[in-house]
């Protein structure tokens, strides 16, 4: 009657989820299983699943992020802006990346330091960045930046793999190692956990809580560096509602939208099932709008399956003989 | 299925017809045998007082009385009937209700609409002007005075569960169930609380009392029920028991209630405060803790105990007077600096402000000093950080499968235990231990107290602060006794007695 441990951890039914729509892939696709199609498959959504790596932290920490997609707007436009007043590429990038870390840390100082929810805070940050992006660059779109920019976005580098993808890959591991091997990533659990029991262990909340926003502001910039890259040109409205995407692969990964539990295990099944059930939809020619409400469907089962799992176990313990 | 109830019967109410009666109750959960052929008579009239060790079946026998739980066998009779309690809701219908240790309010709510709020079956529209003479009215037959306009939030322990009391009558409660309900309560307000449950008795209402406080069940109880490991071991009236005798059959064993701990010899000065304030909060706070020695901290709830720690400690700084460590002084203004200066606070609220609850319990050991256990890239040397848990496990006789478990799959007693692994494994030189038994059972409170003797002979200076009594006098080579923020009074082992320290904790004259 009961399932083994294993089976009941939500990354197991991920992996079955994963297995069932390969299998239907390959099945239903001649062209599924080609290295252009996978590296098609990840190219397409590379900057969403970077910024999704670093709102796992924020999440499991308790908080969330609503700005990323308008930092990811705010970075490039900053480095469109600069390059085009004559700035060399290499100091505009930094400037992009620098006006991350700068939207960022105001992020982290209002929620950290003063107190409120992040929430309301990101959302203002949504908005205000997003204005910000737009005063710089207008209605105008940017582009001629050099070759080798475009080429970044765009041209394998290692193999067939994108100088995107090998961030991505890179920032995985990191994240991995950081999140469950470092005594950062413990302050995020512990933090998500029981805030005040971390206080009241010494731990610094304040300044954890800061970086993490700093670090999730230049995430989201180089991400949208990475987006201004592929693109070859910057609009003020770039990656706008990327951040519902990002957050919903994070959740539908296992992560409780409560902080202090979830791990980057689950979060890149659920990158894989969201970015294959994607792409077979395309390759069967699902319009956008239905893969938007599939995902959508997915989502609230990962909100209520555990749930209900919960409930269902509890009630069985109390009646079970 | 034969009626069990072999003991000796409460000779002044044996007359009266049972209320409730609980036949061969059977609960096992998976592998572990929660409660075993247990039988339970309550009549009208009776408090009848539930003890036994965490685990020992209390819980479980509540919560199928209350519907949470289904027995796997026996059956419960209500008034000579049998019933099936199915839910909480169908509880309440057979008058049966349960009060818990931290009241079960809506703040935002007011103190009317707390006590009808499980059945404010009025109608489309309220009738606030009758509700709230309702609950005047159930009020002023409990004599107590609340403003049944404002809300529950802000209201004081003792007046939150005087408000779930009035819910209970509201509901023509026939049974009272109440767990733990004086644990958070000064002795004052538990004075007032038991004034309003024998008034209760004396309306016929039966009443099922759990207290791990062995004087309050004497001073209370008509009828005194152990429980060890899922069984019943007695029934007895309690006239008929001495708390020797009820804690024998608690823990199997005989033992002594609080065992005096031999004074340990004091060393050198350690600590030193100086007219130590926080505004508004306390002030006028001066002691001196030696090496070796424990200051116990008496003082009702609200005397501003925990705030003279949470300032040494750094959380709440003081804003006034001095702090000496060692001869040299410091302004405490955050834990870290606390910890570095050799303090550590275990706090009294174990879940909130202690411990991580779903993390491990090594991980939950190694928090206040990750540093220690990190590899030259930062990586955490999780072997390292285990073989430490292994150690204090050993040490603290910590009861586990694992240290890998969750430590909110720990008992209470277990929790404590590893809250104080912990704060050692700072190895401070002052320890703070703020309530450091409540809500322990017996067994895991005289492992405790053990402990501190152990820690203080080892040279720690401990502050004790404790609204246990006895254990602050058996404990302490001193008691500071507060009072509403103000330091009352410091006697020496000799000179505390219940008598004195409860004089100065009430604000009496003290004889100089």
């Amino acid at each position: 009657m009961t399932l083994p441990p294993i089976l009941r951890r939500w990354e197991a039914l991920l992996l079955l989820m994963l297995v069932v729509i390969a299998g239907l892939n390959i099945v239903y696709s001649p062209f599924y299983l080609g290295v252009g199609n996978i590296v098609n498959l990840f190219q397409l959504s590379i900057e969403k699943i970077i910024v999704a790596l670093m709102m796992t932290l924020i999440i499991i920490n308790g908080e969330i992020d609503l700005s990323v997609a308008s930092v990811m707007g705010l970075s490039s436009c900053v480095t469109a802006y600069t390059f085009h007043a004559g700035w060399p590429m290499g100091w505009a990038l930094t400037a992009g990346l620098a006006s991350g870390a700068v939207a960022g840390a105001i992020n982290g100082f209002w929620i950290a330091y003063v107190g409120l929810p992040s929430l309301a805070v990101t959302l203002a940050g949504l908005i205000g960045y997003r204005g910000v992006a737009r005063i710089l660059v207008e209605d105008r779109a940017y582009g001629g930046f050099p070759e080798w920019f475009n080429q970044l976005g765009q041209q394998p580098l290692l193999g067939p793999l994108t100088f995107s993808i090998i961030i991505f890959l890179a920032m995985f591991v990191f994240m991995a190692v950081v999140l469950h091997r470092s005594a950062a990533g413990r302050l995020v659990y512990v933090m998500g956990n029981n805030v005040q029991a971390a206080r009241y262990s010494g731990v610094r909340v304040k300044r954890v809580k800061l970086l993490l926003f700093v670090a999730s502001g230049v995430v989201a910039a180089l991400a949208g560096l990475l987006y201004s890259a592929r693109l070859g040109s910057v609009r003020g409205d770039m990656a706008v509602g990327f951040e519902l995407d990002v957050i919903t692969i994070v959740l539908l990964g296992g992560v409780s939208i409560f902080g202090g539990s979830g791990n980057l295990l689950g979060v890149g099944l659920s990158i894989l099932v969201i970015l294959n059930l994607r792409n077979g939809m395309g390759l069967a020619d699902i319009t956008g709008n239905t893969q938007t409400s599939v995902i959508g469907a997915l989502l609230i089962l990962s909100v209520l399956v555990p749930n209900m799992a919960r409930g269902l176990h509890s009630k069985l313990q109390g009646r079970e003989t | 299925m034969t009626p069990a109830t072999g003991q000796l019967r409460p000779i002044d109410t044996a007359a009266v017809p049972p209320v409730l009666e609980m036949r061969g109750i059977a609960k096992r959960f998976g592998a572990t045998q929660a409660l075993e052929d247990v039988s339970l008579t309550l009549r009208p009239g009776e408090i009848h007082a539930l003890l036994g060790e965490n685990g020992a079946g209390k819980s479980t026998l509540i919560k199928i009385m209350t519907g949470v739980y289904q027995p796997d066998r026996g059956e419960i009779r209500l008034a000579g009937k049998p019933v099936t309690v199915g839910s909480a809701a169908e509880g309440q219908i057979h008058g049966i209700a349960a009060i818990y240790q931290e009241p079960l309010l809506f703040p935002d709510l007011n103190v009317a609409e707390n006590i009808f709020v499980s059945h404010q079956n009025r109608g489309a529209v309220t009738n606030w002007r009758q509700m709230f003479r309702e609950a005047e009215s159930i009020l002023a037959s409990l004599g107590v005075a609340l403003d049944v306009r404002s809300p529950a939030r802000g209201l004081t322990l003792a007046a939150q569960q005087s408000v779930e009391i009035a819910k209970a009558i509201s509901l023509n409660v026939r049974v009272l169930i109440m767990d733990e309900p004086t644990a958070s309560l000064s002795a004052h307000e538990v004075a007032q609380l038991f004034r309003l449950v024998r008034d209760l008795r004396s309306k016929g209402v039966a009443i099922l009392f759990v207290s791990h406080r062995m004087e309050e069940v004497f001073q209370i109880a008509d009828t005194v029920t152990v429980f060890r490991d899922g069984r019943l071991i007695s029934t007895r009236p309690a006239a008929e028991v001495t708390p020797q005798k009820a804690i024998a059959d608690m823990v199997g064993r005989e033992m002594g209630l609080f065992q005096r701990r031999a004074a340990a010899k004091k060393g050198e000065k350690l600590l030193a405060v100086r007219g130590l304030a926080r505004a508004g909060v306390f002030e006028g706070v001066s002691f001196d803790v030696h090496r070796g020695e424990v200051l116990g901290f008496a003082g009702l709830i609200g005397a501003g105990r925990t705030d003279v720690g949470l300032a040494l400690f750094g959380i709440e700084p003081a804003t006034s007077g001095t702090i000496e460590l060692n001869g040299a002084a410091h302004v405490i203004r955050s834990p870290r600096q606390a910890m570095a200066l050799g303090i550590a606070y275990v706090s009294e609220d174990r879940r909130q402000l202690g411990l991580s609850l779903p993390m491990s319990i090594s991980a939950n050991i190694s928090l206040p000093v990750l540093a220690r256990y990190l590899s030259r890239l930062g990586l955490i040397r999780t072997g390292e950080e285990r073989a430490t848990a292994e150690a204090f496990r050993k040490r603290l006789s910590i009861r586990t499968p694992n240290v890998d478990l969750a430590v909110g799959k720990l008992s209470g007693g277990n929790q404590q235990k590893v809250m104080l692994s912990k704060w050692l494994n700072t190895r401070p030189a002052l320890l703070i231990l703020d309530e450091p038994t409540r809500g322990i059972d017996v067994g895991a409170k005289a492992e405790v107290h053990a402990m501190i003797g152990e820690l203080a002979a080892e040279g720690i200076g401990i502050i004790l602060i404790s609204s246990d009594l006895p254990e602050v006098l058996a404990m302490s080579d001193r008691v500071l006794v507060m009072r509403e923020g103000r330091q009352m009074a410091i006697l020496d082992g000799d000179s505390a007695t219940s008598q004195t320290v409860m004089t100065a904790a009430m604000g009496q004259e003290m004889a100089a």
